[in-house]
């Protein structure tokens, strides 16, 4: 069974009386443990793609299935504790939260969750030396780097043991060496825990080291829609 | 829980000048309720010992049934008999909570000086008893001259104002007549003992005290009209009248009773004009204090769109964001309230250093400005300002919950 399932989804936004279709019957699945970006232009739709299939936002009409479950029928609540306990999320602004340390914004999808103070320190303490940063527990985001950061934000993606990791350009506000770097990392992270990550680019210097391409154009998948 | 409080006492910190001027409107709201509530409890506590003590209304009066609608017209008949008298003493001190039962007289009539009259209202009281009545407050406004006594029973007291206007000062004589019982016009000589101040501008101008027996002699009469009773502490006072009138309907004496309360006329009306003001006062601040916390909350959500876009994705749910910003929202009433109880704290040792002086409405003296602190008050008004503060964050909070996540992470 595919993680991810899309079958015809389309995606309309009304702006005053007009109608904007940013996905148009997309055709589309992936499989546990794949490596996928989803690139195009902007304006193509891969955000909107992503919110989809992170429960963030509701198809206008079509199919779609995450781990088996049909989103469009869970509640807001249940929406959230599917997004807290399958999905990890790594956006391109990073979004950490300000007032919290290093340490304590790996902390706070489990702690969302319910699990102890110790359990959560836990649980992100490995996931921040995993992702190379253990020495900046304690920083806040403003004493980081944008790189450090972005490690921060995948340590906090992954920290709930996710099945399915999304990021949205996760590497636009990164210089070359660090996105290359991210890129990396989160890569060795899919081959080594088995984890899908699915993430948004326009940079093509990156898509060399994706296993699978999915192209949008327009709204459409052109490209990479079926498995290779 | 704490994880949340810790979240939301840094995020009342992110924006400090804003956090800043928002607890010290709560503070100065705080304070400006608390010290005048400390005003009014020792106002209230000044004229609940003026109405007992001062004007000698005792906690209790008991006069016979239906002496206040036709005590007037025929008094005799609403008075008790020197019999009922013994007895009503005999039950009520039986009472521990009773200190003592006196027997008392009112009489109204014409006091002279031999060239100048005027009217007074003079009550009759048992020396002794009244000495006791009075407790302390002889010390605070003590007579000049001698008190009331036993064996001078034509000795009497007369109000400062009275005495002024008659030029009766100690030792000096009058006369004072009045109606007796039976409509005939009686006349006796009296001699000053001692002038007193009422306290009150409305009475200094006309009352005197008369020795019980004295009064009964002017009146003609063995009765008394009413029995006051000093309870040893005054909350119990409705729970004794209770009692009290059970005890002596079933001993067969039919009579009302009265609380000080009922009876202190310039208690009532003070406390409803200090009540008026304190709604008045609260409902000012209460505004303040929502439309400063509403604000504050609104601003903090405008600015951390993006963040609860977050917290959202990440499974935070709906009452999840509601929660942590009406906790925001009662950790202002709070650390403003703590603010408040400092400024309080401060007003309060300034006033007992520097007490103001000032003369109330309706008081014939100066007295010092006093503000109580009366910590369960002010634990009290702390409760009130976090509910406050928190119902004025839900509404922010409730907008903050249901916002859509991907226009909140596309927040800029």
């Amino acid at each position: 069974m595919p993680l991810i399932e899309m079958r015809n989804v389309t995606k309309d936004y009304h702006l005053g009386e007009t109608v904007v279709h940013a996905l148009r019957g997309i055709d589309l699945q992936i499989d546990k443990k794949e490596f996928v970006a989803i690139w195009g232009p902007s304006g193509s739709g891969k955000t909107t793609l992503l919110n989809l299939i992170s429960a963030i936002d509701e198809p206008t009409s079509g199919e779609l299935t995450i781990a088996g479950k049909d989103v469009r029928s869970l509640t807001d609540n249940k929406k959230s504790e599917h997004r807290n306990e399958t999905i990890g999320f790594i956006f391109q602004g990073f979004n950490l939260v300000p007032v919290l340390s290093a340490l304590e914004n790996v902390m706070l999808p489990l702690q969302i969750k319910g699990a102890s103070a110790a359990e959560a320190r836990k649980q992100a303490l490995s996931r921040l030396e995993e992702v190379g940063i253990g020495e900046l527990i304690h920083n806040r985001p403003a004493k980081m780097s944008g790189g450090q950061q972005q490690r921060v934000s995948i340590a906090r993606a992954l920290v709930n043991n996710p099945s399915l990791v999304i990021a949205d350009e996760p590497t636009a506000n990164l210089d070359s060496v660090t996105a290359h770097m991210i890129i990396d990392l989160m890569r060795e992270l899919n081959e080594k825990e088995e984890i899908t990550f699915i993430f948004s680019t326009h940079d093509q210097r990156l898509l060399d080291r994706v296993k699978r391409l999915v192209r949008l154009e327009d709204g459409m998948i052109v490209n990479g829609g079926a498995k290779q | 829980m704490m994880k949340w409080i810790k979240l939301a006492v840094r995020n009342i910190l992110r924006n400090k000048r804003r956090s800043f001027v928002t607890l010290l409107a709560i503070g100065v709201g705080f304070a400006a309720i608390s010290v005048f509530q400390g005003y009014v409890n020792h106002v209230y506590y000044g004229l609940r010992v003026m109405a007992i003590h001062g004007e000698g209304l005792g906690h209790l009066r008991i006069n016979k049934a239906g002496w206040q609608e036709k005590g007037k017209l025929e008094p005799e008949k609403y008075m008790f008999s020197k019999d009922d008298t013994q007895k009503i003493i005999k039950l009520a001190t039986e009472e521990n909570t009773v200190r003592l039962a006196t027997p008392q007289i009112q009489v109204t009539g014409i006091v002279t000086n031999g060239i100048a009259s005027t009217i007074f209202i003079a009550q009759g009281v048992v020396p002794k008893d009244d000495k006791t009545i009075k407790g302390r407050w002889a010390d605070f406004l003590p007579v000049k001259g001698q008190t009331l006594s036993d064996e001078k029973r034509y000795g009497v007291e007369i109000a400062q104002d009275l005495s002024n206007y008659l030029s009766l000062t100690p030792d000096k004589e009058g006369v004072v007549m009045a109606p007796t019982l039976s409509g005939q016009m009686n006349a006796l000589d009296i001699k000053i003992n001692g002038v007193y101040n009422t306290g009150s501008e409305f009475s200094n101008d006309k009352f005197m005290r008369f020795n019980f027996y004295f009064a009964q002699s002017l009146l003609d009469t063995q009765s008394a009209e009413r029995i006051v009773i000093l309870l040893k502490d005054w909350q119990d006072t409705e729970r004794m009248r209770t009692i009290l009138l059970a005890k002596l309907k079933a001993a067969g004496i039919n009579c009302e009773i009265r609380t000080w309360e009922d009876l202190s006329l310039f208690f009532s009306k003070q406390k409803n004009f200090l009540n008026i003001m304190f709604t008045f006062l609260f409902s000012i601040v209460l505004v303040i204090v929502v439309m400063t916390t509403v604000n504050t909350m609104g601003m903090s959500i405008l600015e951390r769109t993006r963040e609860i876009g977050t917290l959202r994705a990440l499974g935070l749910k709906r009452r999840g964001v509601s929660l942590l910003f009406s906790l925001e929202g009662a950790l202002l009433g709070f650390f403003g309230s703590i603010i408040g109880i400092i400024l309080h704290t401060c007003v309060w040792a300034m006033i007992r250093i520097y007490p103001p002086r000032y003369s109330p409405p309706g008081l014939a003296m100066p007295i010092d400005l006093v503000v109580d602190m009366v910590p369960w008050m002010l634990f009290i008004l702390l409760l009130c300002f976090v509910l406050l503060s928190l119902f004025a964050a839900i509404i922010p909070a409730r907008r903050a919950a249901k916002q859509n996540i991907v226009d909140a992470l596309g927040h800029v």
